[in-house]
This record gives C-alpha cells, sequence and structure tokens, in this order.
C-alpha cells in the first residue's frame, strides 16, 4: 500500500478504542523498512504526540485503522531514533529525491512509497517507490511506479536502483507486488 | 434475546406488579461477553440496573424483585457505560484493521446475560470472535486465513 495512505490512519486498540493516529513515517536508515511511526492526537486541534509506534508493536497493519495490543506499544522516541533515518513525509529526505539508474538515467522523482508487510509480519518492507516519470521513460510527467531492490542506496538527493528495474514499472498496483518479486529475483539470479 | 427488540421493554416490580421503569440501554463488558447492566428511563431511582439484580428478562418484559434493584452506576459498570461503549449502529472492524461493516444488532441469552453472537450488516459473529468495544469501532478477531 502506499504510504500516503497511511498516515492519519487511526491507531486503535483491541479494545476499539481510537488514541491516537499515524503522523510520519520513519524508515529504518538503509530505507529498506519501516521501524515505525510518529504520532498525533486524534481530533481536529490536537497535535503531536510525544510517544512513537515502533513497528514491533502494532499488531496489524489495515486498510481502515492500525491495530495495537493497547496503550503500552506506545513508546518513547529514543527506541526508534537508533538506525532511523527521519520519515520520508516531512523532513524530505526521501520524498522529492531524483531516481537515478546505476548506469546515470534520470527515471524521475519520488512522490510516495510503496510497502508491503513480509516473513509473516516481521518486517514492513519498502518494495517501492511512486515516481513522478522522466523522459526516460514512456509517458513522461506520469506517475509510475517502480521496484526495489531489498537495499538501496539514498542520500536525500538521489535514490540508486539497478537499471533493470526500469523493465519493471507498472502503473498501478495490480501486479506490482509480482513485478517487485520478478524484480528481486531476476537481481538474485545475477542478471543485469 | 435481541438487542433491539427488547431495547423498550417495560420492567417490572414483582412485588407490587408496577412497571418501575423502561429498558434504554446495554452495557456489556467485551472481556466476559456478557451483558452486566440495563441502562434504564423513567426510573426516580437512578438510570442503572444490574444484570445481578435481574430476576427475568423474558420476550415481553423485564422482572425485578422491586424497585430498589435500579440505583446509580457503581465503579465497575460507570467504567463500562457511556456512548463509546455502545456497540449498535458502531462500526466493525478486523483484528486485521479492516472496515467490516456496521453492527446492526446483538444476541444474548435472556437467563445468563451472555452475548451470543454479534450481527454486522445483519450476519451473525460468533461471540467468542469479540475483542474490544471502544470509542472507534467494535473490535472482531478476524476469521484465520484459510
Amino acid at each position: 500500500m502506499r504510504t500516503s495512505e497511511i498516515t492519519q490512519r487511526p491507531v486503535v486498540t483491541m479494545a476499539g478504542d481510537d488514541i491516537a493516529q499515524i503522523k510520519d513515517i520513519v524508515y529504518a536508515a538503509d530505507g529498506g523498512s519501516v521501524r515505525g511511526f510518529t504520532l498525533a492526537g486524534r481530533g481536529l486541534f490536537s497535535g503531536p504526540l510525544s510517544t512513537v509506534l515502533p513497528w514491533s508493536k502494532v499488531a496489524a497493519l489495515g486498510s481502515d485503522a492500525v491495530m495495537i495490543r493497547d496503550e503500552h506499544a506506545l513508546t518513547d522516541p529514543a527506541e526508534l531514533d537508533a538506525g532511523s533515518a527521519r520519515s520520508i513525509g516531512k523532513g524530505g529526505n526521501i520524498l522529492g529525491s531524483q531516481v537515478l539508474t546505476d548506469a546515470g538515467t534520470d527515471l524521475g522523482r519520488v512522490v510516495d512509497a510503496i510497502v508491503e508487510v513480509s516473513g509473516g509480519h516481521e518486517q514492513c518492507d519498502v518494495v517501492g517507490y511512486e515516481i513522478e516519470s522522466s523522459e526516460a521513460l514512456e509517458n513522461a510527467g506520469t506517475k509510475v511506479l517502480i521496484p526495489l531492490p531489498d537495499t538501496v542506496a539514498a542520500s536525500g538527493e538521489h535514490l540508486i536502483v539497478p537499471a533493470s528495474a526500469r523493465n519493471f514499472v507498472r502503473k498501478d498496483l495490480a501486479g506490482f507486488g509480482a513485478a517487485v518479486a520478478d524484480f528481486r529475483k531476476q537481481l538474485e539470479g545475477g542478471g543485469s | 434475546m435481541l438487542f433491539s427488540t427488547s431495547r423498550k421493554h417495560k420492567i417490572v416490580s414483582t412485588g407490587t406488579a408496577e412497571t418501575v421503569a423502561r429498558v434504554k440501554g446495554f452495557v456489556v463488558d467485551p472481556v466476559t461477553r456478557h451483558v452486566v447492566a440495563l441502562v434504564v428511563r423513567k426510573s426516580k431511582q437512578g438510570d442503572t440496573l444490574p444484570w445481578t439484580r435481574v430476576s427475568g428478562f423474558g420476550p415481553d418484559a423485564v422482572t425485578v424483585a422491586d424497585e430498589s434493584a435500579i440505583g446509580p452506576a457503581d465503579e465497575p459498570i460507570a467504567a463500562l457505560a457511556g456512548k463509546s461503549n455502545t456497540m449498535l449502529k458502531k462500526q466493525a472492524i478486523s483484528s486485521f484493521g479492516d472496515h467490516i461493516g456496521t453492527v446492526t444488532d446483538v444476541a444474548f441469552d435472556g437467563d445468563t446475560g451472555a452475548i451470543q453472537s454479534v450481527l454486522v450488516d445483519g450476519e451473525p459473529v460468533p461471540a467468542d470472535r469479540l475483542l474490544g468495544v471502544g470509542s472507534f469501532a467494535v473490535v472482531l478477531e478476524a476469521e484465520p486465513t484459510p
């Protein structure tokens, strides 16, 4: 799912209470997975909360709510800080970055990240980015999805992807999961 | 017995044979999955009838020994009462965080107060899947994926 759909989603306990909402997403420093979320209070006038929600405490990432067991899942921000990149949403670390292939072609700029829960529930993987495509791709200027390898090099300015990623570009989320799997399999197989 | 059909039941004292109040709502403990009290109206005594003081919950009326069964809510019941704990018309979500529908009714055992099933858009969900009733939603355990 797109990370832009996760922000503002309510954080709901198994008792059915919405005790917070997702403010922003915190990524692991390598950009390959979600470490947790920063939070805001519920309601129009509530500001940011001082607590955070680590991914390990998330019970389920649903289409209508982020489920947690109870309010103890919300913890001190220090738990997230080690090894985290600042969120892409606000700090602008990844959002807006230029996507370059390792061959030096500009594919476009990042407008959103696509995440997928994998390995049962162990990780929330960043599997791709939505980019506004450059002239190097067909339909320049439109939004397309590009799959990512397990880890990527990201500087905040650029994001480097293997050149073959452009062969797996998709226009929408339907079938994107398969494109990611094919792309990663091809990388593992040592193909170019 | 359904919440919807018993919501306006009169509460009759078996001692005096008089109507002492009417049922207005139900207080449910989602942990024990039981009705723990009835919220009543038109009583001078208070607004709460603990389930333990209900003599009979029939298809046409609720009976109590006498009017003193009704009183103000005590601490554990007050904690479970209130708008955020009502079930009817509240949205139902699964423990996976997905919207399922709206709670249209709740079926319960008139003898024990045990919740039997939660009706989501008319479809019964067994009570053992009820996890919580809160300010945001009624949470139902997701069916294990086959």
